[in-house]
């Protein structure tokens, strides 16, 4: 059932993403649904799903992007496996705790992929920092977004799960 | 699994992908490896499907638009065949007296290229890792084919999965053209200036630039032929001590770009690659 979950956020994200970028110059720059992919997965599991999740994402993202193939397999591999160590030392109780989650995840791969270019390349293009902040912001408001709903979808079929019960009678 | 076991497992991780970027590092535009082709062959179907399904959707927007606009459009097409038809027959009185004369000074021609037409199913021309995907169809492509627009140089193929190809934009950083300024023939490397536009390299200060002067490739780097549009001179400065800094507009609109053509350059005639390879060197 989590693979399965995994697997169609994947598939969410890569459509999203295709469609956006159809639609809005330099979405892309601004909107990563592969990042909410990773931070959610591994908000919401442990240090090796986070990982698994990040390398296999990220890879994904490669798919779609140029340069060296690798770079976001390697960053979102940090990603899910930072969010899901932190996640098993904080709880998230309040909203404003997952957005903050979600900035610190995107700057963290950001930082990452800045740093691999400067590895591998002698004269790399970096990404404008205006643009870190606005992928931050929109890494934040997607993922807070999916949490709500994902805590309300929860709520509704915990409590469909209960009226189910007692309706149930065992003779 | 054990919090030690996962650690070590991510040390591992990390450390392979490193090694996978190291090898690719080198020659970035090797021909990709076969999980990036597996992962292009998984998406592209995709990104061109929402491409077919955005056209439609235009396509159905276009037949509701209004007969008068229709009939305006029709009238300026008419127009403009007209216009194309007359340029075309000086063209071709052009070429005819260019074949004539190429033949009277028994001079070498360079070989025709054939234009392939592939579809754009995915563009990202703004962010700093950009890239295209096209579909070749029954189109054969290959790594290093350039690809171009009615208007000028879009760049070259870097990976081909199936009948998907990923595209090294002109326009790419990491990407460098021979190229001239078309004027004065003077040679330079053009590169893409990390903000959409295009950069041009090595041409000495001696040498006049104007700007708004047009610039194409020089048919010198073994990938591009000569003559293809790159761009146009939009500002020139002084650069380093020996060369100017000479930045260009791109002849193409990668945010319009809905098509592309796959040049496939016609082999070197026998005789020819035989003296090649009998040459002593």
């Amino acid at each position: 059932m989590r693979l399965v979950r995994f697997l169609l956020a994947l598939a969410a994200a890569s459509l999203a993403h295709i469609v956006g970028s159809h639609l809005v110059p330099g979405f892309v720059m601004a909107v990563d649904f592969f990042l909410v992919v990773v931070v959610f997965h591994a908000l919401d599991g442990n240090t090796l799903t986070g990982l698994v999740a990040g390398l296999v994402v990220g890879l994904v993202q490669d798919s779609l992007t140029g340069s060296l193939y690798g770079l976001h397999g390697f960053a979102d591999t940090i990603v899910g496996y930072l969010t899901a160590l932190l996640a098993q030392r904080v709880v998230f109780q309040r909203a404003s705790g997952v957005m903050l989650a979600f900035v610190a995840a995107a700057l963290v791969q950001q930082l990452v992929l800045i740093g691999l270019v400067l590895v591998f390349f002698a004269d790399p293009e970096l990404p404008p920092l205006g643009w870190i902040a606005a992928r931050a912001a929109s890494a934040a408001l997607l993922g807070i977004m999916v949490w709500l709903a994902g805590a309300q979808w929860r709520t509704r079929y915990d409590g469909w799960r209960r009226s189910r019960a007692a309706r149930l009678h065992f003779r | 699994m054990s919090e030690r076991r996962t650690r070590l497992l991510l040390v591992l991780v990390l450390a392979g992908q490193l090694v996978f970027l190291t090898q690719q590092a080198p020659e970035a535009a090797s021909g990709g490896t076969p999980l990036e082709r597996a992962g292009v062959r998984a998406l592209a179907p995709v990104a061109r499907a929402v491409d077919a399904g955005f056209e439609s959707a235009a396509g159905v927007r276009g037949r509701l638009r209004r007969r008068a606009d229709l009939e305006r459009e029709n009238l300026a097409l008419r127009e403009e065949v007209e216009r194309l038809r007359i340029e075309a027959l000086r063209r071709h009185e052009l070429e005819e007296e260019a074949r004539r004369l190429a033949g009277a000074l028994d001079y070498a021609r360079r070989g025709v290229e054939r234009l392939h037409l592939v579809d754009v199913v995915y563009i990202d021309h703004a962010s700093w890792l950009r890239t295209l995907v096209v579909y070749g169809g029954r189109t054969v492509l290959r790594v290093d084919q350039p690809l171009v627009a009615s208007s000028g140089l879009i760049g070259r193929v870097v990976l081909v999965s199936g009948p998907y190809a990923k595209v090294q934009l002109v326009t790419d950083r990491a990407a460098a053209v021979g190229a001239m300024l078309e004027r004065s023939r003077r040679q330079g490397v053009v590169r893409g200036d990390g903000q959409g536009g295009l950069e041009m390299d090595f041409v000495p200060l001696q040498a006049e630039v104007a700007v708004g002067e047009k610039v194409v490739t020089a048919g010198i780097d073994g990938v591009y032929p000569r003559g293809l549009a790159v761009g146009t001179v939009v500002a020139v400065e002084p650069g380093s001590e020996l060369f100017h800094r000479i930045r260009l507009a791109p002849a193409v609109d990668f945010g319009r770009l809905g098509e592309a053509y796959a040049l496939e350059r016609a082999p070197v005639p026998a005789p020819l690659r035989e003296a090649s390879a009998d040459a002593p060197r």
